[in-house]
């Protein structure tokens, strides 16, 4: 196990609730998440889980009407919740970066591919127009674009998506950042481009040591490229643990349920039923109490109406539910 | 007697567009699809794969008759589709669609949009129809209460349902599927992909099921065919083309399925960064700027559609070459 230098990201209890027509939205309650040096962190769930949420509270982006509150958010041993927006604007971009699902969030179309990826690099104070060119035509090679020095002259909209994502990914490297930050980065691109994109970012981790949490509704994705998942549900996470662990022997029915539901070819026999997950994600707005996944769990029984404490197993393999850790260790 | 004719046929099908609007750009011809040729069985599952923009959609809406071929035919149950009255066509074909959000009208309730079709062709009395409607959300797997609602007030999988039911209201043979479940959550997918198996069992009925996620296709084709830039590429029984494909194409796509397993790391996969432009198809067979596999006769001339030796057809030029004669010269690959 990385020792606590290693720690960049340090999350506890985090919650974001936002006013919404019938009361408070609590669309993040009390998550707790570490990321470290070296290590690829996903988090997984279904739309409206609050992934997306979770990754903007923690890089200080939320919108103006969400409110943040933790116990602690602390990035390389510095505070967060008590920084000024100066610092967090020094910070991000810089030692910390996002990378969103559309390339044209984080991409000015007025503006030439290359007067955007030196423009990090000069604001941050990280060299001169000359060494930000050749920091840019560099990681533009890296990324596998092909004659990146006559790239920089190009807009956003004459690359395809799958370029323009390139393009992004190499712009979050631009001042050698210690944790990159990637919500659903390939989910907009077909499966090839998306493989490309995947393989980049994953040798990049490696290559540069830096820590990667990549945000996604694809468990196919987690599978291979994490070594921890964090499993969302509901505002929460219910599971967390190294990737083997939580897939090779999943203790929250939801992860175990939504395993279930995926075909494999070469495992699920064609024309065989998939598993499901009936019923629907509870509200959440308002107050919820007890495990928010009873409705729809085949296990519910009435301990689950209660605060469910979190469980832990060897390895930091952790999760909230009540039943005995063997329940769910039928073959996969 | 007569043979009973495929429920669907392609000849020789293409779609060309003219593209480049305003004064200043250049007219010029797209080719969404290039002479594509298949048949579809009764109670046959035919799966079409392949990536974004090589021509499924434009595909589906000429099966549909929503647009016509700008060349070759469309046959439905052996007859050019030109020639089939509306209700005759939809009794024949009916399509669902990506989208249950959009391609639901918001403003009528549930039961007016199933009902629709019967409606617009005046089929039945009104009582029938309505009990055409209840017989149809039973189904699809909704409550009575449901006839009531509005798209709006219904979650993504349920208006999938809707969108199903009104598909099968005039009780179609063929349905045409355009990525059913692209855009719902896992859980809701899995739900919707066994509701079809289930209606394919109990209605006897044929699928054009389009989807670039191969882990889908192959839980309900029986035949799967792989397009690239407006072509087929590959066809054939779905074992033979998901288990040994014979085209670098099919290969890659299958190679890039993640499935959940933690034991696998990523694949390796070396396609080129070319992005295929159906504006500007490359010389020779179309996928050469990715392919792998890519030798010296690939730019210069284009493979036809031809018997694989294991089933099915590939239009790749490695297919004829001799079985265990030497390898076919290499062309060093652009990074
Ligand atoms: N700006 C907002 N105003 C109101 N509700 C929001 C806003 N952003 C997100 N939500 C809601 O918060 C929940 C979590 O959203 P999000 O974090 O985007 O989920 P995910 O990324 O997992 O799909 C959802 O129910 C969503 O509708
Ligand atoms: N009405 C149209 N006019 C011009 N080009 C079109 C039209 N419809 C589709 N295309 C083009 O044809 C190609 C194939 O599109 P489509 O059939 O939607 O692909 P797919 O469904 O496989 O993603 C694309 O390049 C698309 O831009
Ligand atoms: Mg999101
Ligand atoms: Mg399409």
């Amino acid at each position: 196990m990385s020792g606590t230098a290693d720690l960049l990201l340090d999350v506890r209890g985090l919650e974001v609730d936002i006013p919404v027509a019938g009361g408070t939205l609590h669309a993040v309650r009390g998550i707790s998440l570490a990321a470290r040096r070296g290590e690829t962190l996903c988090i997984v769930g279904e739309s409206g889980c609050g992934k997306s949420l979770t990754s903007l509270a923690l890089m200080g982006l939320l919108p103006p009407s969400a409110k943040r509150r933790a116990e602690r958010l602390s990035f390389a041993g510095e505070d967060l919740l008590s920084a000024s927006p100066r610092r967090l604007r020094a910070l991000r971009g810089d030692r910390m970066a996002m990378v969103f699902q559309d390339p044209m969030t984080c991409l000015n179309p007025s503006l030439t591919i290359g007067d955007q990826l030196t423009e990090t690099f000069l604001r941050h104070g990280k060299g001169n127009t000359r060494a930000a060119r050749d920091r840019a035509v560099t990681l533009l090679e890296r990324v596998g674009i092909a004659a990146a020095a006559n790239r920089l002259g190009q807009y956003p909209h004459q690359l395809s998506g799958g370029l323009r994502q390139r393009v992004v990914i190499a712009m979050a490297l631009m001042c050698g950042p210690d944790l990159v930050l990637a919500d659903e980065p390939t989910t907009a691109l077909d499966a090839t481009i998306q493989l490309g994109i995947l393989q980049l970012l994953a040798e990049l981790q490696r290559e540069m040591h830096m820590a990667l949490v990549l945000v996604t509704h694809d468990l196919g994705i987690v599978a291979r490229i994490a070594d921890r998942v964090a499993v969302m549900y509901a505002g929460q996470v219910v599971e967390e643990g190294t990737v083997g662990d939580v897939f090779g022997a999943p203790r929250h029915p939801y992860t175990r349920g939504l395993m279930d539901c995926i075909p494999q070819p070469g495992r699920t026999v064609p024309g065989t039923r998939l598993g499901t997950i009936p019923g629907m994600v509870p509200s959440l707005v308002g107050e919820l109490r007890g495990c928010s996944f009873r409705g729809r769990c085949p296990y519910a029984m009435p301990a689950c109406a209660e605060p469910i404490a979190l469980r832990e197993g060897p390895d930091g393999h952790s999760w909230r539910c009540v039943l005995p850790a063997e329940a769910l260790a039928r073959a996969a | 007697m007569s043979p009973v004719p495929p429920i669907l046929e392609l000849r020789g099908v293409h779609k060309r567009y003219t593209v480049g609007a305003g004064l200043l750009a250049r007219r010029r011809t797209l080719t969404a699809v290039s002479g594509v040729s298949l048949r579809l069985e009764r109670s046959e599952v035919l799966g079409l794969v392949g990536e974004s923009g090589c021509g499924k959609s434009t595909l589906a809406r000429m099966i549909l008759g929503l647009e016509e071929p700008s060349e070759g035919e469309v046959l439905l149950d052996g007859r050019p589709i030109s020639r089939l009255g509306r209700l005759e066509r939809g009794r024949l074909v009916q399509p669902v669609f990506q989208d249950p959000y959009s391609s639901l009208n918001p403003r009528r309730n549930v039961a007016a949009i199933i009902g629709l079709p019967l409606a617009v062709h005046g089929v039945g009395t009104a009582a029938e129809r309505r009990d055409a409607v209840a017989e149809m959300l039973g189904l699809v797997g909704l409550a009575p209460r449901h006839a009531e609602a509005y798209p709006s007030q219904l979650s993504g999988g349920q208006r999938q349902r809707i969108a199903i039911a009104r598909a099968l209201v005039l009780r179609p043979t063929l349905v045409v599927c355009d990525e059913p479940t692209s855009a719902l959550d896992v859980s809701v997918q899995s739900q919707i992909l066994n509701l079809l198996l289930d209606l394919r069992e109990r209605l006897g009925l044929s699928y054009l099921f389009i989807s670039h996620n191969l882990a889908v296709v192959q839980m309900l084709a029986g035949r799967v065919a792989a397009m690239y830039l407006g072509r087929i590429v590959e066809e054939g029984e779905a074992e033979r083309v998901l288990g040994h494909p014979r085209h670098p194409y099919t290969a890659a796509l299958l190679a890039s399925v993640l499935t959940p397993d933690p034991s696998l790391g990523l694949p390796e996969m070396r396609l080129g960064t070319a992005f295929p432009n159906p504006l500007s198809v490359p010389p020779g067979c179309a996928f050469h700027p990715r392919c792998p596999a890519v030798f010296d006769r690939c730019p210069r001339e284009a493979p036809a559609l031809l018997p694989c030796p294991e089933g099915g057809r590939a239009a790749c030029h490695l297919i004829e070459q001799p079985e265990g004669g030497p390898p076919p010269p290499r062309l060093v690959q652009a990074a």
